[in-house]
C-alpha cells in the first residue's frame, strides 16, 4: 500500500530531513510514526501525498509511483488518501455538514450522492446532532472528528494523521483514537505521526521510529520507549 | 471585483478605441483629399490676353496636369462669399473687383504639386500659386502624432490595468487560501481550483470593455455632430461608417478579455501554483 525505497529528501536550505529511509506498509495496517521534534515525521507524510518529491529513492502509494507521477495526475491520486492534521484545518465559515460536503463538491461528486454520504459519515463520527454548528461552536475533539469525517467520506484506502491528538486532552484523544481504530477496521490503512507515549504504548501497534531523518526502529506491536 | 481595475480598463480601452476611430477617419479623409489636391494659379488683374493664352498652353502641355478650369471673377467672388459666409464684416469689406481670378488645376499625382507650382510661380501675368497640399500634410502629420501619443498612453494604461487585475486576483486568492488548501488536500483538480479566479479577471476586463464601448459610441456620434455642425470644410471627408465602429468595438472587447485573462493568469500562476 505504501512503499519507501531508499528515500532521501532535503529542503532547499539545511541538512537532509529524511535520509535513506525504506519501509513498507500493507493494506489495512495501523502504524505509528514516532521520533523527536524535527526528526522528519511530517516530511514523510508530505512525501506520501506528493506535497514534496524525494531527492532520491522511490515512493509507491496506492499502487502509484509518486516519483514519476506527472503533476496533473496528483489531484486524482489524492482522492485515495485522506489526511488529518493537528490544527484540524476546517473552514470556519462553513457548518460541520458543509465542511464535509465541500470535500465532495470540489471533486465533482453529484449532489444526490453528497446528500446521502454526509449524514452517514457524520453518524459514524458521532456528530449527527451537530451538523449545523460552525467549527468555533465545537470542542477540539469534535473539530478533529469533523476533519476525520472529511478525510474519510471518500472512503480512501489510506488515512494519514499528523499528530491528530496534539491539541487534545488525554480523554478526548482516546475518543479520536477509537474512531481511527474503527476506521482501520474497515480495511483502511492508518499512518499516524505522534508524540503521545500513552497512546502508542497502550495500542501496541506497529511502530516506525525516525531519528534525525533516519529510520531507527521498525517494530511490530511496539511501544514508544526502547527496552520496555 | 475591483472598481479601480474596471475603471482603468475602461479608460485605457476608451483611448484605444478613440485612437482607432481617428485613425480610420483620417485615412478615409486623406484618401479623399489626396484625390482632390488642387493648385490655384491666381492671375494678376492686368494680365494680357497673350500671357493668359501662354499660361493655358503650358498647362495643356504638362503631363502632370490632369485638367484645369478657369474661374472667372463673378464665380470667384461667389465662392469667396460662400466660404467666408460666417464672417460678414470681411465679406462686405471686399468689393467684387478686388477678388482675383484664378485657374483651378487638378494634378495626376499629388506628389508633383510642388514642382508644378514652381513652374508657374513668377510667370508673366501670374500673381501667386497656392496649393492645399501642405495643409493636408500638416493634418496627416498631426493626426499621426496624436494617434501615436494616444496609443502609447493607452498601452501604458492597459499594462497598469493588467497589473491591477493581477493584484485583485492575488487578494482574492489570499482571502480564499483556506478553501484552496482544503481543495488541494482532498484532490480537486488544478483547473477546478483556478478557473473561478481566471473568470473573475476575465469578467473585470469584459466589464471595462463594455464601458469603453459606450464611450466610443459617444465619441463617434460627437465627431459626426461636430463635423456637420461646424461645417469644417476640410473635414468633410472625415466619415466614420458603422463598419469602422464595429471593428473598433471588436478590438476593444478582445483587448479587454485579453487584459483580464492575462492579469489573472499571471496571478494564478504565481500565487496558486502547486
Ligand atoms: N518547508 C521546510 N523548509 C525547510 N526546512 C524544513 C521544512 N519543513 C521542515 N523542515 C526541516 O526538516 C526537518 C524535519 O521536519 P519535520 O517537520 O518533518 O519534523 P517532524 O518530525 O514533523 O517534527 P515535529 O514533531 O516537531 O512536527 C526539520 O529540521 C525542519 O526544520
Ligand atoms: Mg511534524
Amino acid at each position: 500500500m505504501i512503499k519507501f525505497e531508499n528515500v532521501s529528501k532535503s529542503y532547499s536550505k539545511g541538512s537532509p530531513a529524511v535520509k535513506d529511509v525504506s519501509f513498507e506498509i500493507d493494506r489495512g495496517e495501523f502504524v505509528f510514526l514516532i521520533g523527536a521534534s524535527g526528526s522528519g515525521k511530517t516530511t514523510l507524510i508530505r512525501l506520501m501525498v506528493r506535497e514534496e518529491k524525494p531527492d532520491e529513492g522511490t515512493i509507491w502509494v496506492a499502487g502509484k509511483n509518486l516519483v514519476t507521477m506527472p503533476s496533473w495526475k496528483v489531484p486524482h491520486f489524492r482522492r485515495n488518501v485522506g489526511v488529518i492534521f493537528q490544527d484540524f484545518r476546517l473552514l470556519p465559515n462553513k457548518t460541520v455538514a458543509q465542511n464535509v460536503a465541500f470535500a465532495l463538491q470540489v471533486i465533482g461528486k453529484p449532489n444526490r450522492f453528497i446528500a446521502t454520504q454526509v449524514p452517514q459519515i457524520l453518524r459514524l463520527v458521532g456528530l449527527e446532532d451537530k451538523m449545523d454548528r460552525f467549527p468555533h461552536q465545537l470542542s477540539g475533539g469534535e473539530q478533529q472528528r469533523v476533519a476525520i469525517a472529511r478525510a474519510f467520506v471518500n472512503r480512501p484506502l489510506i488515512l494519514l494523521a499528523d499528530e491528530p491528538t496534539g491539541n487534545l486532552d488525554p480523554e478526548t484523544s482516546w475518543g479520536v483514537m477509537n474512531l481511527l481504530e474503527r476506521i482501520n477496521r474497515t480495511g483502511t490503512a492508518v499512518v499516524m505521526a505522534t508524540h503521545d507515549v500513552g497512546i502508542v504504548d497502550s495500542m501496541r501497534r506497529r511502530v516506525i521510529e525516525i531519528d534525525d531523518g533516519r529510520l531507527s526502529r521498525d517494530q511490530v506491536r511496539g511501544v514508544y520507549g526502547l527496552g520496555v | 471585483m475591483s472598481l479601480a481595475a474596471i475603471f482603468t480598463v475602461a479608460i485605457s480601452l476608451s483611448l484605444v478605441g478613440s485612437a482607432l476611430l481617428i485613425k480610420q477617419g483620417v485615412s478615409t479623409a486623406t484618401a479623399e483629399w489626396k484625390g482632390n489636391v488642387q493648385l490655384l494659379v491666381f492671375l494678376q488683374p492686368k494680365i494680357s490676353p497673350t500671357e493668359f493664352t501662354a499660361v493655358k498652353d503650358q498647362l495643356r502641355q504638362l503631363p502632370a496636369v490632369k485638367s484645369f478650369s478657369y474661374v472667372p471673377r463673378a464665380q470667384a467672388y461667389a465662392d469667396f462669399r460662400r466660404l467666408l459666409a460666417n464672417q460678414p464684416d470681411l465679406v462686405n469689406a471686399v468689393p467684387e473687383s478686388a477678388v482675383p481670378t484664378f485657374l483651378r488645376v487638378s494634378l495626376v499625382n499629388p506628389a508633383e504639386t510642388r514642382a508644378v507650382a514652381a513652374i508657374f510661380q513668377g510667370q508673366p501675368g501670374v500673381d501667386t500659386v497656392n496649393d492645399n497640399f501642405s495643409a493636408i500634410n500638416t493634418i496627416t502629420t498631426v493626426s499621426n502624432v496624436a494617434q501615436t501619443v494616444i496609443l502609447a498612453i493607452a498601452v501604458i494604461l492597459l499594462v497598469s490595468a493588467a497589473v491591477l487585475i493581477l493584484n485583485v486576483i492575488r487578494v482574492a486568492i489570499f482571502s480564499r487560501r483556506r478553501e484552496v488548501a482544503v481543495m488541494r488536500l482532498v484532490g480537486a483538480t488544478n483547473s477546478f481550483i483556478q478557473i473561478p479566479f481566471m473568470l473573475e479577471g476575465l469578467v473585470q476586463g469584459l466589464i471595462g470593455a463594455l464601458v469603453a464601448t459606450g464611450v466610443v459610441i459617444l465619441v463617434k456620434s460627437f465627431i459626426g455632430y461636430a463635423i456637420s455642425h461646424f461645417k469644417m470644410h476640410l473635414l468633410q471627408g472625415f466619415v466614420l461608417t458603422s463598419h469602422n465602429l464595429i471593428d473598433t468595438i471588436a478590438v476593444i472587447v478582445v483587448a479587454g478579455v485579453v487584459v483580464g485573462t492575462l492579469g489573472s493568469t499571471i496571478a494564478v500562476r504565481r500565487f496558486l501554483s502547486a
